[in-house]
């Protein structure tokens, strides 16, 4: 028998968390035959997470594919979620939400089959609704971080708010190089368009002004 | 992989008033919570991060009876599934405003919200402290930390300097010691203040080494962090010393910003209470690290959490 990744009181307390689940999920995971030391967990894990509720479905595919073209994913591991009808809603995990960023995952596919309505005030649902340019927000984080978790939860809410937004958690280790680029030796660090870069999990009216600072 | 974490996806659904709103997921505020249920009553756990606060920054904890040797994560989990056995719901956010005067009280998060209670506990805690160096802000999140936990991996191989010599910086040492080749402490006293055993432990690594009588001057580097400047307090002279690396683990803030203007705090930002953990507000109380008092341990804050309970159920609730 092949080693499961989950044990079984995580997977108890991951069938509580679906309970929750309304409608259908698709996540479609992207993997390269190149080298990628975490590709095979992030589908096993996957595999694992489908296995607890049929609600959760997943798609493997390559990131040569035409699949991963029009999602523009270039790195593996990838994970995108999708709403029942096929919605991106620009959420996008760049390496495996393991450790803290595990209930980051859970939270987001509750959330998706529910439509991927966004958990954000008012105000900045306004503020960010407005934004008609494209957005690209990067976290970065390492999956012992106890901050992380609501950084990625703030960036993917936005980016569900809309449609010009795309919120990527990036585990720094999987991505040196890119945590290199960046500079990254702290996180959770945010980055956003490549032009405002902060570090530490912001309450939401700060993050959003981020955002908007960005634009 | 080496673990899973379902944390703040365990959220329950979150109603517009309690009995007891608690603000803060650590052991002050757990306890609270239990008590609480105990005494009859309906608390709401509000935590920003994760159950068990900075418990989970602790590698190992073996001071909290029951248990010879559990890691802070551990001991997080155990502790906020308990108060989930008694159905204690958790609310993830953060709280960003108060309303202390009446006898409703009222906490506003960040999404907005604002939930109603009877009674309010204050759990909040604290956060590292800066070191107030030349050049610290510019490097912070470029060579400059205050989580082992989450930055230690960023280290791998290189020398770090981590500064302060209590149990705090002694406990990230010995966990930054598996990842980093070498730690030069530096300690402003003549010696470490952390327990004898973590000493002992951190010792038998061979990585480390110290310097005593020493603070922080400023740091310097061109993108990232490339050195410290020390002075040594006695003296006044100046070294510099070369790291890739620094963590700062000199003390604690209280997480008490958001009560300014509204509720009497000491000049370092710490919370007063009388013996029953009662601020001077009726109905407002504090416990844990963000109370004024001498000893801030996990067993000194659950002991808070207990004491302000009893004392709110038989005045508040006492029909």
């Amino acid at each position: 028998m092949e080693k499961r990744l989950l044990p079984a009181n995580i997977v108890e307390q991951v069938k509580g968390v679906f309970k929750e689940m309304e409608g259908k999920v698709t996540a479609l995971f992207f993997k390269t035959d190149r080298r990628c030391d975490y590709c095979k967990t992030g589908e096993q894990l996957l595999k694992e997470l489908a296995e607890i509720n049929e609600k959760l479905s997943y798609e493997v595919h390559d990131i040569d594919s035409e699949r991963a073209r029009q999602f523009e994913i270039e790195v593996a591991p990838s994970i995108i979620l999708l709403t029942a009808d096929g919605d991106d809603k620009g959420v996008r995990f760049l390496g495996i939400p393991a450790g803290h960023e595990f209930g980051t995952l859970l939270q987001n596919i509750v959330s998706f089959s529910k439509g991927a309505k966004p958990d954000l005030s008012e105000e900045s649902l306004k503020k960010i609704g407005a934004i008609d340019s494209p957005v690209d927000i990067k976290v970065f984080v390492t999956t012992t971080c106890p901050y992380c978790p609501k950084a990625v939860l703030m960036a993917h809410n936005i980016a569900m708010a809309n449609k010009n937004i795309k919120a990527y958690m990036v585990e720094a280790n999987e991505f040196e190089e890119l945590s290199k680029k960046y500079g990254v030796s702290s996180v959770p660090q945010i980055v956003i368009n490549d032009k405002v870069t902060f570090v530490g999990a912001y309450p939401e009216g700060q993050f959003v002004e981020q955002v908007l600072n960005a634009l | 992989m080496e673990f899973f974490d379902v944390g703040s996806a365990k959220k329950t659904d979150i109603k517009d008033r309690y009995d007891v709103i608690i603000i803060g997921g650590g052991p002050g505020g757990i306890t609270a919570a239990i008590y609480a249920v105990q005494a009859g009553l309906k608390p709401l756990i509000i935590e920003k991060a994760l159950d068990g606060g900075q418990m989970n920054n602790t590698q190992a904890v073996e001071n909290w009876s029951g248990f010879s040797s559990i890691s802070g994560m551990d001991l997080s989990e155990k502790m906020a599934d308990h108060a989930r056995a008694f159905d204690v719901p958790f609310a993830y956010n953060e709280v960003v405003d108060v309303e202390l005067e009446g006898q409703e009280k009222a906490v506003i998060l960040d999404n907005g919200k604002k939930l109603n209670s009877r009674v309010l506990i204050i759990s909040t805690g604290s956060n590292p402290r800066d070191l107030g160096a030349k050049g610290e802000e510019q490097f912070k999140g470029k060579g400059i930390s205050y989580c082992a936990t989450c930055d230690g991996h960023f280290f791998a191989d290189k020398h770090i300097a981590v500064i302060g010599g209590g149990n705090s910086a002694l406990d990230e040492s010995l966990y930054l010691s598996k990842m980093v080749r070498k730690i030069t402490v530096v300690q402003n006293l003549a010696k470490l203040t952390a327990d004898k055993l973590l000493q002992d432990k951190l010792n038998a690594t061979g990585k480390v080494e110290y310097i005593y009588n020493s603070v922080v001057d400023s740091v310097e580097g061109d993108s990232q962090l490339s050195a410290i400047s020390i002075r040594n307090v006695d003296s006044g002279n100046i070294t510099r010393l070369p790291v890739e690396g620094m963590f700062v683990f000199i003390g604690l803030i209280p997480n008490s910003g958001f009560l300014k203007g509204k509720l009497k705090l000491n000049d370092f930002g710490y919370v007063p209470t009388d013996e029953n953990m009662e601020t001077e507000i009726e109905g407002i109380y504090a416990v844990g690290d963000v109370r004024e008092k001498e000893v801030r341990q996990i067993v000194t804050a659950a002991a808070d959490g207990a004491i302000a309970i009893y004392h709110a159920a038989r005045s508040y609730f006492d029909e």
